[in-house]
C-alpha cells in the first residue's frame, strides 16, 4: 500500500467524504411531494382508471357495442351486454362494467374503439382507487360515465 | 423538617425529580429530533402532522406506546420480563447524577445552597463505567426471560458487543485522568479551566477510541446489532411490546445522553465557554452570569452536549450497520490496541513535561 493509500486509510477520509454528503443534505430543499395535499402533474398519456366518455357535442354515449376492447382486454375484466335496438340498426347498451381489481390499466381496450376521434373508452388520470370492500371496485356504466369527475391532477 | 433533613433529603430528592424530568423531555423530543435530522439527510420530509412542524409527535407516540397491549410470552419468567427494561433504565438515569451541568456558582433557595449537579464523587468517572456496564444485565435478562430462540441469541450477541466495547471505553478515559490528575467530574472540567486547554486536543486519539466504544456501548448505528431489525429479525426485545419496549428504547437514548455528556465534560470542558480564561471573550456569557454566574454554563454545556448527540445521528445517517465479525474485529484489533497506545503515549508524554 502506498503512503498515500494508508494515510487515506488511517486517517478515514472515505468516511469523511461519506459524512460530507449526508452534512450538505441537512441544508438541501427536500424532494418530497406530500401527496394528499399537492399531486405530481402527469403526462397527458398517464394512464389511469378507463372511463366511458359522452360525445362532448350531443351528450349522447359514444359506444356502438362493438366488444372490441371486451376481446381485447388481456385480464378480462371489461364485461359488456347489449341487445338489438327497437328498429333493427345496430346494438345498444344494456350494461357496461369493469373489474378494477383485474384492470392491468395497460390501455389496450382504447386502441381498438371505432368511435374515433373521439375514443367512447379511454384512460382517465383518476388513480385514487381505495375501496373499503370488493363492490367498490366492480364499476357500472352509470358511474363510467358520470360518476366521479375525471380530473386532470395538475399540481 | 429539621435542617439535616432539608440539605440531605429534600435538595438532593428535588435535584433527581428535576433531572429526571428534563432527561425525560429531552429523551422524547430527541426521537423528534433524530427523525428530523434523518429526514433531512435523506432530503425527505419528518413528521410533520402532529402540531405544527410535528411538534406535538412525542406526546402522540407516547400515547401510542401507553395504550398498546402488554404481551408476556407464555410460559416466560414473568418477573424478570418485567424487571429487565427496568434494569436497563435504572443504571442509565443513575449515570445522569454524576454529569456536572453547570459550574461556577452555587444556587441559593430559602436559604439552602446547592449545586448545578447532583453528586460529585471524587471516583465519578470509575463510578461511571461501573453504572454504564450493569445495563447489560438487564439485556440479557430481557433476552433470556422472554423464552425464545430470538431474543436469546439476541442478547447473547448484545453482551458480547457490549462486554467487549466496554475495554476500550475504560482505557481511553484513562489519558485524561492522567492529564487532569483527578477522577472527578467537575475537578476535570476544573483541570481543563485551570490547563486553558479542551482535552479533545491533547486527547484526540482517546477520544476518537471512547466515542467510537460508547456509540458501540449505546447499541447506536453503525453498531446497532442488538436491534438490527432489517437482517437479523429483531434481538433481545423482540418479545417485548407497548410500554416495556420503550423502557428499553428510554435507556437507549438516556445512555446517548449520558455518553455525549461524558464526552462534553471529559474532552470538550463540560460547562466552560470557549477560552473561560480570556476576559475579552465575556460576551460569550451572553450576559446571563450577571443574572448568575452558573447561568451560562447550562447553556453552554447543552449546546456541546447537543453537537456531540447531532453527530450521532449524523453517523447514523451516513455509515451503513456492521457485520457482526467486522464489529468484533474493530472492537478488539483495533480499539483496544489504540486505546493502550493512547495510555501509554499520553504517559510518555506527561513524564516528559514534568520532568
Amino acid at each position: 500500500m502506498s503512503v498515500t493509500g494508508f494515510l487515506r486509510k488511517f486517517l478515514l477520509l472515505e468516511m469523511m467524504q461519506g459524512m460530507w454528503v449526508t452534512l450538505k443534505n441537512q441544508f438541501r430543499p427536500h424532494i418530497t411531494v406530500e401527496y394528499p395535499k399537492e399531486t405530481v402533474e402527469f403526462a397527458p398519456r398517464f394512464r389511469g382508471v378507463p372511463r366511458l366518455r359522452k360525445d362532448p357535442a350531443t351528450g349522447e354515449e359514444l359506444c356502438v357495442s362493438c366488444l372490441l376492447c371486451e376481446a381485447i382486454c388481456p385480464t378480462e375484466c371489461i364485461s359488456i351486454v347489449s341487445e338489438k335496438r327497437p328498429d333493427g340498426k345496430g346494438k345498444q347498451l344494456v350494461s357496461f362494467t369493469i373489474n378494477y381489481e383485474r384492470c392491468c390499466f395497460c390501455g389496450l381496450c382504447v386502441d381498438p374503439c371505432p368511435t374515433k376521434p373521439i375514443t367512447a373508452i379511454y384512460m382517465s388520470h383518476d388513480y385514487e382507487l381505495a375501496g373499503y370492500d370488493r363492490d367498490a371496485y366492480v364499476t357500472a356504466r352509470e358511474e363510467l360515465v358520470d360518476g366521479k369527475p375525471a380530473k386532470l391532477y395538475t399540481r | 423538617m429539621s435542617d439535616a433533613l432539608v440539605r440531605n433529603l429534600a435538595i438532593p430528592l428535588a435535584q433527581v425529580l428535576v433531572v429526571l424530568g428534563v432527561a425525560s423531555g429531552a429523551v422524547a423530543y430527541m426521537t423528534l429530533i433524530e427523525r428530523k435530522i434523518l429526514a433531512f439527510m435523506q432530503l425527505r420530509l419528518s413528521p410533520r402532522r402532529v402540531g405544527p412542524h410535528g411538534i406535538l409527535q412525542p406526546i402522540a407516540d407516547g400515547i401510542k406506546l401507553l395504550i398498546k397491549e402488554d404481551i408476556t410470552p407464555t410460559r416466560a419468567d414473568k418477573l424478570l420480563f418485567t424487571l429487565a427494561p427496568i434494569l436497563t433504565v435504572l443504571p442509565a438515569f443513575t449515570a445522569l447524577s454524576l454529569i456536572p451541568f453547570s459550574g461556577g456558582g452555587k444556587f441559593t433557595l430559602f436559604g439552602y445552597e446547592f449545586f448545578p449537579w447532583i453528586a460529585d464523587v471524587n471516583v465519578g468517572v470509575v463510578f461511571l463505567l461501573a453504572i454504564s456496564s450493569l445495563g447489560i444485565y438487564g439485556i440479557m435478562l430481557g433476552g433470556w426471560a422472554s423464552n425464545s430462540k430470538y431474543p436469546m441469541l439476541g442478547a447473547l450477541r448484545s453482551a458480547a458487543q457490549m462486554v467487549s466495547y466496554e475495554v476500550p471505553f475504560g482505557f481511553s478515559i484513562i489519558g485524561v485522568l492522567m492529564l487532569s490528575g483527578t477522577a472527578s467530574m467537575v475537578g476535570i472540567v476544573e483541570a481543563q479551566r485551570q490547563a486553558h486547554l479542551w482535552y479533545f486536543a491533547p486527547q484526540c486519539l482517546g477520544l476518537f477510541v471512547f466515542f467510537v466504544s460508547g456509540v458501540a456501548e449505546t447499541n447506536r448505528l453503525p453498531f446497532d446489532l442488538p436491534e438490527a431489525e432489517a437482517e437479523l429479525v429483531a434481538g433481545f426485545h423482540t418479545e417485548y411490546t407497548g410500554m416495556k419496549f420503550a423502557f428499553f428504547m428510554l435507556a437507549e437514548y438516556v445512555s446517548m445522553m449520558v455518553i455525549a455528556s461524558i464526552v462534553t465534560t471529559l474532552f470538550f470542558g463540560g460547562w466552560l465557554r470557549p477560552f473561560p480564561n480570556v476576559a475579552a471573550l465575556g460576551w460569550l456569557n451572553f450576559g446571563l452570569d450577571h443574572l448568575h454566574p452558573a447561568l451560562p454554563g447550562f447553556v453552554w454545556f447543552g449546546l456541546k452536549t447537543f453537537l456531540v448527540l447531532f453527530v450521532y445521528l449524523w453517523l447514523r445517517g451516513t455509515f451503513p450497520r456492521y457485520r457482526y465479525d467486522q464489529l468484533m474485529n474493530l472492537g478488539w484489533f483495533w480499539m483496544i490496541p489504540l486505546s493502550i497506545a493512547n495510555v501509554v503515549l499520553t504517559g510518555a508524554v506527561v513524564l516528559l513535561v514534568a520532568r
